[in-house]
């Protein structure tokens, strides 16, 4: 037993050795196939990230009346924060929101000179809320307008921003989709690629596969060797296809900074993060589909 | 030791392989069939190594019916049987050495065995000095000589040539015969298809000839009609 487990390795080895050009065309084959996902995967990332980057920039600032009580604006701030939609909820005092004002209108003087003339503070006290989906903030302003809160509630911004929160909101779910859309034909071209680069080589050894018949070789004594031999197509595609795409990311991460205002795109962080799932989810994807093409190919070519 | 009873093979209704053909063939016989392009020759080595089923009729190798022998017996009658082939049939992408281990590798056998067989078999046909040479690095006769060693590495108790020396030379064709002669001489079945009119005379061996798919003479110490 031990011993055909060990021929049947060397074997699958020395095929693969002594058909090198025929193996390497087939690790060719799986690597781009390979590479077309994971330009995906990476270009999905990006835009997640770009989502991302954007959902992070909105808030909603409720500005409460100038004199509302200290201890309600408290409660309302612990208020908001008990929900679990709610990322953060921060009191903006009158004072700060008043320095806030002028700092944005620095460079027009005539509002500046407008509010100066004002003997008192005319800005009231805000919550910033901050929620954790952008799809949770109607619920947490439908919430902080509850009649306890409401008379002392000035304006909130969400309805100057609703229109921007609802388009970043489609674009992240068309974003989402049409990246797994994506994801998903591109790798199901590769699989279907790697399924004819499989079938090619085998083809091109159905004679070599009719004699091992000939001379008494079982059914199972010649399919493991070229079983084995598409894990190791695939193992090698996979090994290809890692170097490759950390080279990009490492190469080319940097110079898509501009794209994202010089922030991180993402990529590299992905996939430190997630690359022991995504190496062994492509290797058992084509290697189990590499194996078992190998299977069903060679048995075509074993006849009685 | 071969038994043929009333064995026909019809690939279609106007092709006829064989037809009605029985013969038997003791142990340790040298026997050749003989006959033109078409007579049946070919359809009767592939039905003896159960490459193809018998249309109708049965057929016995050392008294194992292989008539309707199941797919996954195949392989072990076919270590039972050595087939010489005229285009070699060999694995181009492995060693002399390696060609001849395969048939004993495939039977399960250990390594030590291997290395003692393989070697003895390779010098039996004068290829010791071969052993690490790749099929397309040797003439038509060496070649021919490797799928003697493989075919005898099982110590097989039939040896079935199908047309052994088509592709060779004159010398190349005398080497292989009298290796043939040789292993017959240890007690081996051998089952010589051809249509060489002078291998054949020169054997004095039995011949049955065949045409059109039946037998139309057997002689035991015969010669390749012209006639036929």
């Amino acid at each position: 037993m031990m011993t055909n487990a060990w021929r049947i390795f060397a074997a699958s080895w020395k095929h693969f050795a002594r058909n090198l050009w025929i193996g390497l065309a087939t690790v060719f084959v799986f690597t781009v196939a390979l590479l077309s996902v994971n330009v995906l995967i990476a270009t999905n990332v990006m835009l997640e990230r770009t989502v991302a980057y954007f959902e992070e920039k909105i808030d909603v600032t409720v500005t409460f009346q100038p004199g509302t009580p200290e201890a309600l604006l408290t409660q309302a701030r612990f208020y908001v924060q008990s929900f679990p939609q709610t990322e953060s909820a921060r009191l903006v005092t009158p004072q700060e929101a008043y320095e806030a004002f002028k700092e944005r209108y620095k460079s027009n003087p005539k509002i500046l000179e407008a509010i100066s003339e004002l003997s008192t503070n005319p800005l009231g006290a805000q919550l910033v809320i901050k929620a954790k989906e952008t799809k949770d903030y109607p619920f947490l302003l439908s919430a902080v307008r509850n009649p306890q809160f409401e008379p002392f509630i000035r304006s909130s911004s969400y309805d100057d921003h609703r229109e921007a929160i609802s388009s970043i909101q489609n674009a992240a779910r068309s974003v989402r989709l049409f990246g797994s859309g994506l994801v998903a034909v591109f790798a199901l071209f590769g699989l279907l690629a790697a399924f004819n680069a499989i079938r090619v080589a085998i083809y091109t050894q159905r004679e070599e596969i009719a004699i091992m018949r000939l001379v008494g070789a079982s059914s199972a004594f010649i399919r493991l060797p070229f079983v084995l031999e598409g894990v190791w197509l695939a193992a090698l595609a996979c090994a290809a296809t890692a170097g490759i795409v950390w080279a990009g990311v490492v190469f080319g991460e940097p110079r898509l900074q501009s794209m994202f205002a010089g922030s991180d795109p993402g990529i590299a962080a992905f996939y430190v993060a997630n690359w022991p799932m995504l190496v062994l989810t492509q290797f058992g994807v084509m290697g189990t589909l590499s194996a078992l093409v190998s299977w069903i190919a060679v048995g075509r070519y074993i006849k009685r | 030791m071969i038994v043929l009873e009333r064995v026909s093979k019809t690939y279609h209704p106007h092709s006829v392989g064989l037809d009605d053909v029985s013969l038997r063939i003791k142990a340790g016989e040298f026997v050749s069939i003989v006959g033109q392009s078409g007579a049946g020759k070919t359809t009767l080595a592939k039905l003896l190594m159960a490459e193809e089923q018998p249309s109708t009729g049965r057929i016995e190798i050392g008294g194992w019916d292989i008539t309707r022998i199941r797919a996954r017996e195949i392989p072990e009658l076919r270590r039972q049987i050595g087939v010489i082939f005229q285009d070699y049939k060999l694995l181009p992408k492995k060693t002399v050495f390696e060609n001849v281990s395969f048939a004993l590798e495939v039977a399960g056998a250990n390594t030590r065995h291997v290395r003692e067989v393989v070697p003895q078999v390779l010098k039996i046909v004068g290829l010791e000095d071969r052993a690490h040479r790749f099929p397309m690095q040797l003439s038509g006769g060496e070649q021919q000589r490797v799928v003697i060693a493989r075919s005898l590495v099982h110590r097989p108790k039939v040896l079935l040539a199908d047309e052994p020396t088509g592709n060779l030379d004159t010398m190349n064709t005398q080497d292989i015969m009298d290796l043939l002669v040789k292993i017959n001489a240890f007690g081996t079945t051998v089952v010589l298809v051809t249509h060489n009119r002078e291998v054949v005379n020169a054997l004095k061996r039995r011949v049955i000839t065949l045409r059109d798919g039946k037998v139309v003479s057997d002689v035991a110490h015969g010669k390749y009609m012209l006639t036929v």
